[in-house]
């Protein structure tokens, strides 16, 4: 064949072969090589997600976590000021209730000492009358009328309590 | 005059013949000869070794500890891809797999001149077939994007004087791609045999019988003839099919406010 001759049977042939070659580079070559390639970069883009994804939930925990704190610091400043505020009113009521228990002792001892004065006034006055009508027997030496009796006592108890 | 027996292959290269690729069998089609020629089972030993690469390559893969086979596979796609991409545009990645074809086809059928065997690029109506291919694809994108009457009509631009140059321009340039291409690889060889015929003759001139001369010193050529070249040619036949191509569409921010 001649050096620069154009050939129908090689142009068909090499059509035919052209095309071959284009569908086996694609299928051999180019769809396993790109898919690869498309894995690998949705891989990294999941990472990245990924990634994006746990950071967004740190900080929302961070969040979570500070508010939780600040709920408790609320809570234990409003539990001491009830603590607080029960002690203020116990500590109040007993002395309230010591106060109140110490004047009625008080007053208590009052009534029994007024009580004690006036059954020793009586006494006082009932020995000074038995000792002032010895004295008066003795002295009249005579039994006197219950009148006068009474009457004298009276006198002279009167006369002491001037006295005193 | 040789007293002792020299084998054939020690003999260098005797005589040059400048031919075009055998025909092994021709057989009619409806009246048509078809002719089978060497060219063919050329190219399915190549396609049978890039086909086997990629099986090779992509064997196995994975998306984390990857292999070195696995690196090379990624790293042609992504230079492949990325060189459509630029030269292009983003909306015509679709492309990236043909223009991979006819890279690695280009450039492992004219690397095939290194193991001895004929180059499938010097072929011409391979060139031809793949210039043919890249036309047809200009054109269709012509008439994509402006109608089969817009296509008629831009042969009329600027002026209707201006439509048997500009016919010959469309025709022009897949033919000038193929003929480059051709030329260079097919020129090469040429080039090549010559530099070995010159050698060989030289070392009988010089009464070597052996035609020591031949080697290292073509070595030093076929670094360009064959791999500079090989490249060159390929990386020029894939941008000027991408430029063309993506020439033959109107802008691309012009395509979407339209």
């Amino acid at each position: 064949m001649g050096f620069l001759s154009i050939d129908l049977g090689t142009i068909l042939f090499t059509l035919i072969n052209t095309l071959i070659l284009f569908f086996g580079i694609k299928h051999f070559l180019f769809q396993p090589v790109n898919k690869i390639l498309e894995e690998r970069r949705q891989a990294v883009d999941k990472t990245m997600q990924d990634a994006e994804d746990a950071r967004t939930r740190a900080e929302q925990a961070e969040a979570e976590y500070a508010e939780k704190l600040a709920d408790a610091k609320e809570e234990s400043a409003e539990i001491l000021r009830n603590a607080t505020r029960k002690a203020q009113r116990r500590s109040d009521e007993i002395v309230t209730q010591a106060k109140e228990e110490a004047a009625g002792i008080l007053q208590q001892n009052r009534d029994e000492l007024e009580r004690e004065m006036r059954r020793a006034e009586s006494q006082l006055r009932s020995e000074v009358a038995e000792l002032a009508v010895l004295a008066a027997e003795k002295v009249v030496e005579r039994e006197i009328n219950p009148e006068d009796h009474a009457r004298l006592i009276d006198e002279f108890i009167d006369s002491v309590g001037d006295v005193q | 005059m040789a007293i002792m027996a020299i084998p054939a292959f020690l003999q260098g290269s005797t005589d040059l013949n400048v031919s075009g690729p055998n025909i092994i069998a021709s057989f009619e089609i409806f009246g048509i000869t078809i002719r089978f020629t060497e060219t063919i089972v050329l190219e399915w030993i190549v396609m049978a070794v890039i086909l086997g690469l990629c099986v090779f390559l992509t064997r196995n893969l994975k998306v984390n500890g990857v292999s070195k086979r696995q690196v090379i596979a990624e790293m042609a796609v992504e230079a492949i891809t990325n060189l459509v991409r630029d030269t292009m545009g983003k909306s015509w990645l679709g492309f990236t797999p043909y223009i991979a074809t006819i890279f690695c086809f280009s450039i492992f059928g004219s690397l095939l001149s290194l193991t001895g065997l004929r180059a499938v690029t010097s072929d011409f109506s391979v060139l031809a077939t793949w210039a043919a291919i890249t036309f047809i694809l200009i054109t269709a994108t012509k008439i994509r994007f402006g109608g089969v009457g817009g296509y008629l009509k831009g042969f009329l631009d600027p002026i209707p004087v201006m439509l048997p140059i500009n016919i010959l321009s469309e025709v022009a340039t897949p033919v000038a791609m193929a003929l480059r291409h051709f030329g260079n690889i097919a020129g090469g060889s040429i080039i090549m045999g010559l530099v070995y015929f010159g050698l060989t003759g030289l070392s009988h001139l010089v009464k070597l019988q052996i035609p020591i001369l031949t080697i290292g010193i073509p070595a030093v050529l076929s670094l360009y003839f064959d791999l500079f070249s090989d490249f060159m040619q390929a990386f020029i036949f894939i941008m000027l099919t991408m430029v063309f191509i993506s020439n033959a569409a109107p802008p691309e921010d012009e395509t979407q406010t339209a």
